[in-house]
């Protein structure tokens, strides 16, 4: 198999709550020239184009091919991923096995969301509909008194019992959910590609209101339009096409049963074990060749719609003891010049295109190796090797990549 | 960063007033269990193979992948796995009293079900405590037949 680098990143100039001044193509394509004015590559250059977003959330489907020619995507092969939150993900590893497998040198990834054209909320419905009318009909009580609204809630009413388990198990404490946020929220302020940009306090986060305990306001993400793209090539190209690579040095995915969801057959998942990331994470730095990511990762772009997350990955993924995150936050060990800097583009628990959430973080830690971050958030040392993880389906799908300054050898 | 958006473009609203969805589902893990409950009882599924039971049963096990339909009674105690308190409504408006809602592993069984704790302190709620389910006085044969669970 060949080795594959990324060799180019664009983004829309802005990832914000409403782009009233163009539409879904015109955003899109935003993105994609930016990528081929970074790489100084065109069209023609581009062997095929893998394309990913969300099902449903902006009322439209085949979104790749009614825009076909605004992603100048005109007579090649072209796929569209969806996979939920890790969509992202999905979209580059699909362009990785393209490149790697040897069928094609120049493989672009679109991924994006405009969300503020649509209706996230029944995007989200439609994941459970059919378990959802079932429980109903059996005396579900979803506005009632009898506890089940938490889970028709969208993605905070699970997500809450995640938090809870998660603060259980490791030992932390809620303020440490409360800092998590203030910490990648501050990150934000430096990334002109973030949605909310504002240097937050603790305490700022600590003003706003709990939705369902122990996850306030400030601990969730925004929900945002953007778009975000990569080009790939295969390591015989990259010398003459690009001036700066990222290497892809590990890939791995993984799905457990449903956490939350399937409520009409009994559920044995507790949404805090993430069996899934511990496997994909496995197959991802088993391929890239790192045994010990605590040692030898020195960064992290973690999927994180809700700010206790980034803790609990840290610890998945191996990048720390399980119960040791919390105090790798208290020692500053996550901050941009620290140790581990952990979501150091603010995260997707500040900018949220949901298409391409899973899609910046590995994006985010290819600049940061090529060093050509944009704003404040460049991280002062040097990147060897970084790991970007993405998350979603039920509660249960895990992507992982794992980038290098250099190529895995054999 | 010097991005100035421009114009609104022009905007077209559309209403999707969605077709009806007939969804086949198999539902006799589901009646099993809303059965049983008509007679206060919990009843699930168990898989002969690995012995993981499940409440309510699928029609095969997920971890052997193989078909079941061995009926077993669980019990009306559990541990609490996971919990939140509900400190607004589902539209948002603040409610009078917190609800500590959980994440509830019946003894017996291996999955979880959702349920409310009455009866204690939302700051007293912990990960790890034993409850019990309470019955609503005429059982109809529905999910909301537990009516409640308190801490024991």
């Amino acid at each position: 198999m060949r080795n594959v680098g990324i060799i180019g990143v664009g983004y829309t100039p802005v990832f914000v709550s409403k782009r009233k001044d163009v539409n879904i193509a015109e955003m899109v394509s935003e993105a994609v020239d930016a990528a081929y004015r970074n790489t100084k590559l065109t069209p023609d250059d581009i062997e095929a184009i893998t394309f990913g977003n969300m099902q449903t959330f902006e009322g439209v489907n085949m979104p790749h091919l009614w825009a076909v020619d605004h992603m100048r995507a005109l007579n090649k092969p072209y796929m569209r991923i969806a996979t939920g939150g890790t969509t992202g993900m999905s979209t580059l590893h699909s362009a990785y096995y393209h490149v790697a497998s040897g069928l094609h040198d120049v493989v672009m990834a679109i991924t994006w969301e405009k969300q503020s054209e649509g209706d996230s909320q029944v995007g989200l419905s439609g994941i459970v509909m059919p378990e959802a009318m079932v429980m109903v009909q059996h005396g579900m009580d979803l506005f009632g008194g009898k506890g089940m609204g938490a889970m028709g809630g969208g993605s905070t009413g699970a997500a809450a019992y995640q938090a809870t388990s998660y603060l259980h198990h490791s030992g932390a404490s809620p303020e440490h959910i409360d800092k998590m946020a203030a910490l990648e929220r501050s990150n934000a302020a430096l990334n002109p590609y973030a949605h909310l940009r504002k240097k937050t306090s603790v305490a700022d986060i600590q003003a706003t209101p709990f939705i369902s305990w122990p996850l306030r306001f400030g601990h969730t993400c925004p929900t945002s339009d953007g778009a975000t793209v990569v080009i790939l090539a295969s390591e015989d190209k990259v010398e003459k096409l690009a001036d700066s690579v990222a290497w892809i040095n590990g890939v791995g995915c993984a799905c457990s049963d449903p956490a939350t969801g399937n409520f009409i057959e009994g559920q044995i998942t507790d949404p805090a074990e993430q069996e899934p990331a511990k496997l994909a994470s496995a197959k991802a730095y088993a391929m890239a060749g790192i045994k010990d990511p605590a040692k030898e990762i020195d960064m992290a772009e973690m999927y994180n719609g809700f700010a206790h997350q980034s803790l609990m990955w840290l610890e998945k993924l191996r990048l720390c003891k399980e119960g040791e995150a919390h105090k790798m936050l208290d020692a500053g060990a996550l901050n941009i010049d620290g140790e581990l800097p952990t979501n150091a583009s603010g995260g997707v628990f500040s900018t949220n295109a949901i298409g391409a959430s899973a899609m910046n973080r590995p994006a985010e830690c290819a600049l940061q190796i090529m060093r050509k971050i944009e704003g404040g958030h460049q991280i002062p040392k040097k990147i060897k090797n970084a790991v970007s993880h993405g998350w979603g389906g039920m509660f249960q799908y895990v992507t992982v990549t794992v980038l290098g300054d250099e190529p895995r050898h054999g | 960063m010097t991005f100035e958006m421009g114009e609104e473009t022009r905007e077209v609203q559309g209403m999707w007033d969605i077709s009806t969805y007939n969804y086949l589902v198999d539902g006799a893990g589901i009646k099993l269990l809303v059965d049983s409950m008509k007679e206060k009882k919990i009843r699930g599924i168990k898989c002969p193979q690995c012995g993981t039971v499940y409440v309510p049963g699928p029609t095969f096990c997920r971890k052997c992948y193989i078909d079941i339909d061995d009926v077993v009674e669980v019990g009306e105690t559990g541990v609490v796995m996971s919990y939140s308190v509900e400190m607004a409504d589902v539209r948002g408006n603040p409610v009078d009293e917190f609800r500590v809602t959980a994440m509830i592993k019946l003894d017996g069984a291996d999955t979880w079900i959702i349920g409310t704790i009455s009866g204690i302190d939302w700051e007293d709620a912990e990960v790890g405590m034993r409850v019990k389910a309470f019955w609503v006085d005429n059982p109809m044969g529905a999910l909301t037949d537990i009516d409640r669970f308190e801490a024991i």
